[in-house]
Parts: structure tokens; C-alpha cells; sequence
């Protein structure tokens, strides 16, 4: 439920009336959620709301039993992780979905690799590439030969928002990404990603984390228990009011002060 | 842009601090140290069963049998490197030598030779032909099993353990099918199974040529990117150790010679004279060493090259990620199986053609031996890890202990024992390696 | 894919079913139970009976140790069939795929279906001794086939594996008087391997202690395994230095072993080879000139005197009432205990070159089988 279009460009991805459901419990239930180009939706809810089961259809690591997607107005269909691909859909996954026994460059290109004209592994450019992919991103990222299982938090972040980014990414799915960080890879993501935003990507952001979220997002999405209790723009909201969202479910103009008192304890 | 100063990719090679650890150097230039210290294992065994047995163990005719003897386990460990990478394990690779094996022994001794002709020469490479495609066939359908019907492998090859080893018995109703094609039986080894001096010197030859071919590549591709060299000398004196193993290997290879009735029969054979100091005819490098050999390059390249020994990796590092990477993960399972299948065949054939017989039995417990020997070698069983030359090494390090303990007179069971303890200690010292590695 | 899938599993299900039995193909689904572990006793055709009478209704359980060697199913089974079958007694069996435990199983099992009497071939004569126990406590009949069991209650029915070692010895000995000796022993938990040992010592010991010979290796095979035999002799001759006269190997399986290894030298024919068991390989090695003899043991006849033996003890005989018996004193090597068998011993066979027409007339081979690859001895002549 839309309060107010931010402006009236197409949305880049429409999802509408999405249901999921596994053996009788409703993960998702009729939700329908709209990204547009250069803006940043946070998608919130406590355990349990179907966020990242909704988004897992987006990506295509999960099948929707009903609703439809459209990308740039079209409808897609996104089946497999590979279709997600390539409607320019790329995810950071909560837990970042990193093969832990090969190093950056492997990861970078895992299932896309570089082929040398012979058909055959061509690692050395893959690894130019990912060098070259660091360096703006995280220049002090120096081990590109070790497996990934032996890099920190951060540096394997780096890899994963990296391996997102380097291809050509119009949307992009995060998943928690500030839950394992340390503050100043934190700072450095945001940075990331508000540069993202600027140059047109559209991101829904999965996260916990209200104050991350009241910071980034362009509007907000609160999930509850597989369904969507609204959508609004963050400037039209206080934190309050979001939490009053997450937790007893209704929107803004529905709740009373007293409420919003007791949401504090 | 990141906050933090950007600065360019270093493209120099760092300056070594003073105290920098053997390990951590030939680590940052790439080179295996686990492989140097199973290597570093192999010739203290060598050396010590040298001088136990008198002086019998490093000579070319003990050597030659122990590659021939290393070389049907080593030829399946290869393939069980996979298997194991990719998080599986196939149990039932000696009943599957069994089968196979037998198979191919009743298509040449016959099956066919009705239906080609009896000596036909060309019934042993449709012999070879059909048991890769019952190999293959048998790996494709445990594959298929262990992939899309979701049974953990290790019960589908249980399964298939007892499975083909009652189908080896019923293909021949457990006979014994001796000899076997007069071509086929050279894939054994034996007095005419290998391919004297000159062959043997000229694969040595392409072998030195390959190796400092592949370093100057190396150096050549590091340099067009920018990225960081080895030391000019370090890959010098790679290229020399190289070669010297490569043409020392041929040298003992074509050091021995034939005993001189063979000899004489050889030389009656082709007309040749027999001189007054006798003939020595040198055996070179055995067909059954060969075939290893050419097993190991080829796993080796697709391991190492291809998309789909990548892939195999992936799987074992991390299911989930090569799923959600878009990787055809069971279809990629069912090749590991298939391959395993395909070099069960060949080591069949090595098998049957040395023994020049085929028993049901055959096979027996091999299962065993090829796990080992690619653990031994590197492979973890969790999945994720391993290499095939570490594999083959594992299969020499087994052959080596267990020929040379035969050679100085050490009873079966205390043969057992010892190979037992060398495996758990292998594996033991391997996971205090990595953890310490990892720290 | 996933129903094609077990469509595929259903054919090879029925395949399986439908391949039971292929030596003979009379009662026994043979195939089904050639598995390594886990062994099913079949019943024979038309159903197991579960109760016994005096007259003629009799059951008798055959215990395998391990269906795999080639002359079980050739040679014994049959025999002991057809003298079950004369005797108006059913057969049941079962095959315990190498394992002592699953064999102890086997013979629990046989008895609950009903045997009267059961037959037992121990994969191990000490690990056996607690089924043969519990078939004693209840009455029924224990026949010791072609393997000791250390038990006073047994029948023993066997060739005489001392007299095997001997006689394939006294070959080697006439051809090899002097020099350098390898014995090829079997498994080392099997008492066989022992026997034929203490008959070929009979033979050469006198000579060893004269210096005349000497044994330069001599060591047991896990399993009796032809290519760890093969292997073995590869090591033990680079240790000799080729310098070996003759390879007393315990028995076929293993000549196979010896043979490829020694063929490896151009040795094969020049050493001198023994073997046991008289299987097709190795008769046409006798044939060649490349192995010396193969001490055959007619299996068949071991097959019927233990059905006839157990038509008898089903029918009430009492051990000593068994026709043909005598007794054999066996002595634990360890212990010194000794153990006084009721036994039949039958008495086996050298096959050389000089006799292979034995084998022939009594159609335990073909000429073609025996005379493959241009061997011209014996009946192979013209």
C-alpha cells in the first residue's frame, strides 16, 4: 500500500501480490512492494515477517506460489538465480554466499567465470579484474590468492558487495549488510551505497537495524507476520512511528501517543 | 568513493623481512608446502627401505614394479578426489573394479572374439571401449541417485558395494577367465608392456619441455597484468628440479633391463645377432605408467582449467553458494560419479591385464586403498579440499610402504598395522597443519 | 527425472530376480546371494519346511563361508544336491559373505527353518565353535566340510589337506632336489593354509635341514588374493635376485599370481610351480609345461560323501554309524590340545602333465578348455 509516489517515473521492479507459503504457514501473503531507480527501500519487519523470503523470489533462490514481477514494466520471470541475473538483479545474501575454500577473484565469478579463447579457466584476467574491482572499493584488500574462509568480516563483505557490483548491477538486494561489520566498515558501506544510489541503482536493504534504515532508505517498507503493513517515505515518518509499525502493525496515522509511549517500555 | 585514501595496486614484489619462515615463502610464491613435505616423506621411506633391505630399494627393477604396482590405485584416487571434494564419497569402487573388470574379461575371451574373430587386434580397444562406457554408465546412475533422489552417497555406495560385487560374480558364475588378449595383456605392464628407451627419452624430453613451458607462461601472463612475480631464481631452480625428476624418472625407467632369456628372445624376435657381452634391452616406461600418467595430466587440467573442476570446488566449499551462483550443482555431482566410473574402467583393464586373469574377487578392498591414498594425499573429508598429484603421491607413499615392507620380510598382518597407523598420522598431522595454518 | 529414475530401479530390481541362479538354474537363486555382507538364506524350490520326520522328510542347511571361489557352485553344490536329492532330503543354504559373525547367523538360521542336519564350510574353525555349540545343544548334527572345526561333536569331511601339501610337494621336491625355495602361503586365519604347510614340510624339511634347500621368502596372502600373490612374488624375487627354483603356492588362485609374476622375468616354465584345486587355469598352465601340478581334489566326490553323510545322520545314525568313517586326531599348533574327529578323508589327486587324461575322462574340463593356447601334452596330442 503506497502512500505517496515519490515521483511519477516507472518503478524498476514491481512486485505485486506475492505469496509464499511452506506446508500450510503463510511466509509471505499478498504483498506488493515497488522499487524505483536511485532510491533506497528498506524493507523491515521482526523475525518471522517474510522479508527475506520476499526478496529470496526477487533473486531467484525461492519460488512464489502466486503474484507477478515486473522489471521496467515488463513481467519477468525469475526462476532460477541465473534468471535474476539477468534482469540485472544482483544480491548480497545475509550470509554473503561465498565459496570458503577459493580466493576473491574464484568467488567474484563464481558461475560467470572468464574463459581464455580456448575454452579453458582464464584465472589471470579474472584476477586483473577483481584487482581492479578492489581498488575502488577497498584498496587496502590485498589477498587475492587465499581462500576466503581466511579473510575478516569485513574483507569478505567487500568481496561479496564487490561481486554484486561489478556486474552491471540496475538492482540490488542486501541482506543485512552492516550486521557483521565493525564501524568503519560500516561507514564505508553506506558510503557504498548512497554512491550506488546516485548513480541509479535501486536497492532494497534488508535490515534490523532501524537506525541504519531511518538513515539510507528513501522510503520503508514494514513486513509483519507475511504480510505488508504499508509502505512510507521515510521523511514523512519518525522513528516511532516505524517501530510502531514493525511491532503492533499499524501505520502512522492509526496509532495513538500512548502506544508510541509504551513501544519504549 | 571509499572514505579511505585510495592507493594503487602494489605490482612490486614486497621486500622479505629477515624473519620470514620457510613455509611463509614458498606459501607467497605459490608453491604447495604440503606437497613438498609429502614428497620430503616419500624419500625418507624410500632411503630407509634402502638400506633395511640391503640395498634392493632404489634400484631400477624394484622402482619399475612399484610404479606398475602404485599404478591401478592411483588411477582411481585421482577420480575419488573429486568425489570427496565435492562433499561425496564412493564406496564402491572395488566391487565396480569387479564388475567392470570381469566384464571386460568375458567381452575378449568370449564375447566377441566369436563375433570379431578370433586375435582380431582390434578386440582390445573395443573391450577398453565398452567397459569405459559401463564404468561411466554405472558412476552416471549412482550419481543420479546420490543428485536428484537426494540418498547421501555414502548409502548409495554401500549399496552399490554389495550390489556389484554380487554382479561380478554372476557374469562369469565365478570363474576364473584366464589369459587375456594377447594386446590387452601389454596394458598390465609385464615383459612386453612398456615402451623401451627411445619412447621413454622422448616423453622426458616433452615432459622437461612442458614443465619450463609452463613456468616462462606463467612468468609471461604475471607480467602482462602487473601482478607479482616469483623471484627469477626460484623459478630457475624450479624448472631444473623439475626436468631432474622428469629425465631421473626416465633414466631408472630405461636403467632397467630385461633378463637375458627375454633379452634373447627379443633379439631372435628382431633378427638382431646376440652379442658376445649380451643384450641389454631396457623395459622404458611401462604402458600401465603411462596411462597413469596421461590420467594424471588430464584430471589435473580439468581440476585445475576447467569450468567444471571449478565448479566441483565450489560445491564442496560452499552448496549453497554455487547454487545460488547459478552453477548446475546435480548435474555437476553426476560427472564426479560418472569420471570415478570411467577410471574405475581403466584400472580395471590395468588390473586384469596384469594378473592376466580376471577373479570374481577382483577388486576386493580397493575402496579402501583409494580413499586413503587420497586422503593421505590432501583431501579432506569434510569436502572443499585437495589435489590430484597429492592423490597419486598418497598412492605411491601407500605402494611404497606396503612393496617395501614385502621386500624386507615383514609378515601380512604387521603390513597391515603399519599402513593403518601411517594413514591415521597422515590425516592427523594434516588437520593440526591446517589448524595451525589457519590461525 | 525422478520417476524415471525408479522406473530404471524397478527393470534392474527384476533383473536381479529374474538372473537367480545361473550355474544348473535348479534350486538355489545362487545369484541373489553372492553379496559380500549381509547374506539371506533362500529356501530351495518349493518352500522351506519347517519340521522334520524320520522317514525320509529331511532338511539339510548348508552353511558357505563365501560363495566367491570359482569351484563351490561348479563342483560341491551340485554333488551335495544330487546326494540330498537321492536321499529324499531337501537343501537349504546360506552364504555369510566372508563374515565370522554372519555365518554364526546363518547357522542359527538354518536350524530355525528346520535343518536337520547342517553343514558348515567356517570362514574361521575358532569363531565358528559357538554355532556349532548351540546346533550340538539341540540335537542337531554339525558336519565339518572341507574346513577343521576343533570340535569333538563334529563330522569331519575333508581331503586330506596334509596329504595335499605333501603330495603337490613331493612333485616339486622330484623336480627341484637343490635350491631356492618360495612358499606361497594362504590365509592366515584359515587352518587349511597350516595343514598344507606341515604336508609340504613333511616333504622338505629333511632337505631345508641339509642346506640342500632354502627357503629365501615364505609368507601368508590375505584372503588367498591372486594379485596380492602377485605382487608378493614380484618383491620376493627382486630380493632374490631372480635366484628362485621353485614356488610351492598352496593353490591356484594364487599360481595365477605367481605365474603373471614370474612371465614378468621370463621365468614361467623355468620355476618350478605348484597349486591346488585343479581350476581351468591352472590345468591348462599343467598343459603348457608352465606349472607343474595342481593337486585336484574332485570336489564332487567331497560334495556327495557329505550329502550321503548327512542323509545318514538325519535319519538318526549316530557319527560312528556313518559308513566309511575313521578318526583323525587334530593337534592345535598353540595348545597342544587334541581333538579326535569321526572323518571321512578322501584321498586327492596330482594332476602333471603325465596324467591330465584323469581330469578329462571324469569331465571335470574340457579338452578345448584344457589344451587352449596350443598346449600339446597329454590328451591335447594331434
Amino acid at each position: 500500500m503506497t502512500m505517496v509516489p515519490r515521483d511519477d517515473r516507472r518503478p524498476l521492479v514491481e512486485m505485486r501480490d506475492m505469496s509464499v507459503s511452506f506446508g500450510g504457514v503463510h511466509a509471505v501473503e499478498d504483498v506488493s512492494i515497488d522499487l524505483f531507480p536511485g532510491e533506497i527501500l528498506g524493507l523491515v519487519g521482526g523475525n518471522g515477517a517474510g522479508k527475506s523470503t520476499l526478496v529470496k523470489t526477487l533473486a531467484g533462490a525461492q519460488t512464489a506460489d502466486s503474484g507477478e514481477i515486473l522489471i521496467d514494466g515488463k513481467p519477468a520471470t525469475i526462476a532460477t538465480p541465473r534468471d535474476a541475473k539477468g534482469y540485472g538483479i544482483e544480491t548480497i545474501y545475509q550470509t554473503l554466499a561465498l565459496a570458503d575454500n577459493q580466493d576473491a577473484p574464484s568467488n567474484m565469478f563464481l558461475g560467470r567465470e572468464l574463459l581464455t579463447r580456448w575454452g579453458t579457466l582464464d584465472d589471470s584476467a579474472m584476477e586483473d579484474a577483481t584487482r581492479k574491482i578492489m581498488g575502488r572499493l577497498n584498496p587496502k584488500f590485498q589477498n587475492f590468492k587465499k581462500p576466503v574462509n581466511s579473510l575478516s568480516g569485513g574483507q569478505r563483505q567487500s568481496v561479496a558487495i564487490a561481486r554484486a557490483v561489478h556486474f552491471n548491477a540496475r538492482i540490488l538486494i542486501m541482506d543485512e549488510p552492516t550486521a557483521a561489520l565493525g564501524p568503519a566498515e560500516t561507514e564505508q558501506v553506506r558510503q557504498l551505497m548512497r554512491q550506488l544510489k546516485a548513480e541509479g541503482i535501486g536497492i532494497i536493504m534488508i535490515s534490523h537495524d532501524i537506525h541504519d534504515v531511518y538513515d539510507l532508505a528513501d522510503r520503508i517498507s514494514v513486513m509483519l507476520q507475511g504480510r505488508l503493513v504499508g509502505t512510507v517515505n521515510r521523511s514523512d515518518v519518525t522513528m516511532d512511528e516505524v517501530l510502531a509499525m514493525i511491532i503492533i502493525g499499524k501505520l502512522p496515522g492509526e496509532i495513538t501517543s500512548s502506544e508510541l509511549e509504551q513501544l519504549h517500555g | 568513493m571509499s572514505v579511505v585514501e585510495a592507493s594503487p595496486a602494489q605490482t612490486k614484489t614486497v621486500e622479505p623481512g629477515p624473519r620470514r619462515s620457510v613455509g611463509a615463502f614458498l606459501r607467497d610464491n605459490e608453491i604447495d608446502t604440503r606437497m613438498v613435505g609429502m614428497i620430503v616423506v616419500l624419500l625418507v621411506i624410500w632411503v630407509g627401505f634402502h638400506f633395511l633391505s640391503g640395498g634392493t630399494f632404489i634400484t631400477p627393477r624394484n622402482l619399475w614394479n612399484l610404479s606398475v604396482q602404485t599404478s591401478s590405485i592411483a588411477i582411481m584416487a585421482s577420480g575419488m578426489v573429486l568425489v570427496i571434494v565435492s562433499r561425496n564419497i564412493d564406496l564402491s569402487v572395488g566391487s565396480m573394479v569387479g564388475t567392470v573388470g570381469m566384464v571386460m574379461a568375458m567381452l575378449q575371451v568370449e564375447w566377441l572374439p566369436p563375433l570379431m574373430g578370433r586375435g582380431n587386434s582390434w578386440i582390445w580397444v573395443v573391450t577398453l571401449a565398452l567397459g569405459l562406457v559401463l564404468g561411466a554408465a554405472i558412476g552416471a546412475f549412482q550419481g543420479s541417485i546420490v543428485a536428484y533422489v537426494g540418498v547421501p552417497s555414502f548409502i548409495v555406495t554401500l549399496g552399490g558395494l554389495l550390489v556389484w560385487r554380487g554382479f561380478a560374480w554372476l557374469t562369469a558364475s565365478g570363474r576364473t577367465i584366464a589369459p587375456m588378449d594377447v594386446n590387452f595383456q601389454l596394458l598390465g605392464g609385464g615383459a612386453r608392456g612398456s615402451i623401451g628407451d627411445t619412447g621413454s627419452w622422448i616423453l622426458g624430453g616433452i615432459g622437461c619441455v612442458g614443465i619450463i613451458a609452463l613456468l616462462v607462461m606463467g612468468r609471461r601472463r604475471r607480467r602482462k597484468f602487473g601482478f607479482r612475480l616469483r623471484p627469477t631464481w626460484l623459478d630457475v631452480v624450479l624448472g631444473v628440479l623439475g626436468c631432474a625428476v622428469v629425465l631421473g624418472a626416465v633414466w631408472v625407467m630405461s636403467s632397467y633391463y630385461l633378463p637375458e632369456n627375454l633379452a634373447r628372445a627379443y633379439a631372435e624376435e628382431k633378427g638382431i645377432p646376440w652379442p658376445e657381452g649380451g643384450l641389454l634391452v631396457p623395459y622404458g616406461i611401462a604402458y600401465p605408467v603411462l596411462i597413469l600418467l596421461g590420467v594424471t595430466l588430464v584430471m589435473a587440467f580439468v581440476t585445475n582449467r576447467l569450468r567444471f573442476g571449478r565448479y566441483v570446488f565450489s560445491i564442496g566449499g560452499n552448496p549453497e553458494a554455487a547454487d545460488l551462483a547459478g552453477i548446475k550443482t546435480k548435474r555437476t555431482i553426476v560427472k564426479t560419479f560418472m569420471v570415478m566410473g570411467m577410471l574405475v574402467a581403466v584400472s580395471a583393464a590395468v588390473s586384469i591385464a596384469r594378473l592376466n586373469a580376471a577373479v570374481s574377487g577382483l577388486g576386493t578392498l580397493n575402496e579402501l586403498y583409494v580413499i586413503a591414498a587420497a586422503v593421505i594425499g590432501g583431501t579432506s573429508l569434510l569436502g572443499g579440499i585437495g589435489t590430484i598429484p597429492g592423490a597419486i603421491l598418497g598412492a605411491l607413499v601407500m605402494q611404497s610402504l606396503q612393496s617395501g615392507m614385502v621386500l624386507i620380510g615383514v609378515g601380512a598382518p604387521v603390513q597391515d598395522v603399519a599402513l593403518g597407523i601411517v594413514l591415521v598420522t597422515a590425516v592427523a598431522i594434516d588437520t593440526t597443519y591446517r589448524r595451525r595454518a589457519a590461525r | 527425472m525422478k520417476r524415471r529414475l525408479w522406473a530404471l530401479v524397478a527393470v534392474i530390481a527384476l533383473l536381479i530376480a529374474a538372473c537367480g541362479g545361473e550355474e544348473g538354474g535348479d534350486t538355489t537363486e545362487g545369484g541373489t546371494d553372492t553379496t559380500e555382507a549381509g547374506a539371506t538364506t533362500t529356501a530351495a524350490e518349493g518352500g522351506a519346511t519347517t519340521t522334520a520326520s524320520a522317514d525320509g522328510d529331511c532338511v539339510v542347511g548348508m552353511s558357505w563361508n563365501n560363495y566367491n571361489e570359482e569351484r563351490w557352485a561348479k563342483h560341491d553344490e551340485p554333488a551335495i544336491m544330487a546326494a540330498l536329492e537321492a536321499g529324499g532330503c531337501e537343501y537349504i543354504q546360506s552364504d555369510a559373505g566372508s563374515s565370522e559373525e554372519q555365518q554364526i547367523t546363518d547357522v542359527e538360521n538354518l536350524i530355525a527353518q528346520g535343518a536337520d542336519v547342517v553343514i558348515i564350510l567356517a570362514q574361521n574353525t575358532q569363531a565358528i565353535l559357538p554355532a556349532v555349540q548351540g546346533a550340538t545343544d539341540q540335537g542337531i548334527p554339525v558336519i565339518a566340510y572341507d574346513r577343521l572345526i576343533e570340535d569333538a561333536n563334529t563330522f569331519y569331511v575333508s581331503f586330506d589337506n596334509v596329504l595335499v601339501g605333501q603330495l603337490m610337494a613331493e612333485v616339486i621336491y622330484d623336480l627341484v632336489p637343490t635350491g631356492n625355495y618360495i612358499v606361497l602361503k594362504g590365509n592366515g586365519s584359515d587352518a587349511n593354509s597350516d595343514f598344507l604347510r606341515e604336508g609340504i614340510g613333511a616333504v622338505i624339511d629333511a632337505a631345508v635341514d641339509a642346506g640342500d634347500i632354502t627357503i629365501v621368502a615364505e609368507d601368508y596372502t590375505d584372503n588367498w588374493d591372486p594379485g596380492l600373490a602377485q605382487t608378493q612374488v614380484d618383491q620376493w624375487l627382486t630380493q632374490a635376485n631372480d635366484d628362485v627354483q621353485a614356488i610351492v603356492s598352496e593353490n591356484d588362485g594364487m599360481a595365477t599370481g605367481a605365474a603373471a609374476a614370474l612371465d614378468a622375468r621370463g621365468l614361467l616354465g623355468e620355476v618350478a610351480l605348484s597349486g591346488q584345486d585343479a581350476d581351468v587355469a591352472a590345468l591348462n598352465r599343467v598343459a603348457l609345461g608352465t606349472q607343474a601340478v595342481s593337486v585336484w581334489k574332485d570336489a564332487r566326490a567331497l560334495g556327495t560323501a557329505a550329502g550321503e553323510a548327512a542323509v545318514q545322520l538325519a535319519g538318526g545314525a549316530s557319527l560312528a554309524d556313518v559308513e566309511g568313517t575313521g578318526e583323525f586326531v587334530y593337534t592345535n599348533k598353540e595348545t597342544q590340545a587334541e581333538t579326535v574327529l569321526t572323518s571321512i578323508l578322501l584321498t586327492p589327486i596330482p594332476i602333471t602333465q603325465d596324467n591330465l587324461n584323469e581330469v578329462v575322462d571324469a569331465e571335470w574340463i574340457a579338452v578345448e578348455e584344457l589344451c587352449a593356447g596350443g598346449a600339446t601334452a597329454g590328451p591335447c596330442a594331434g
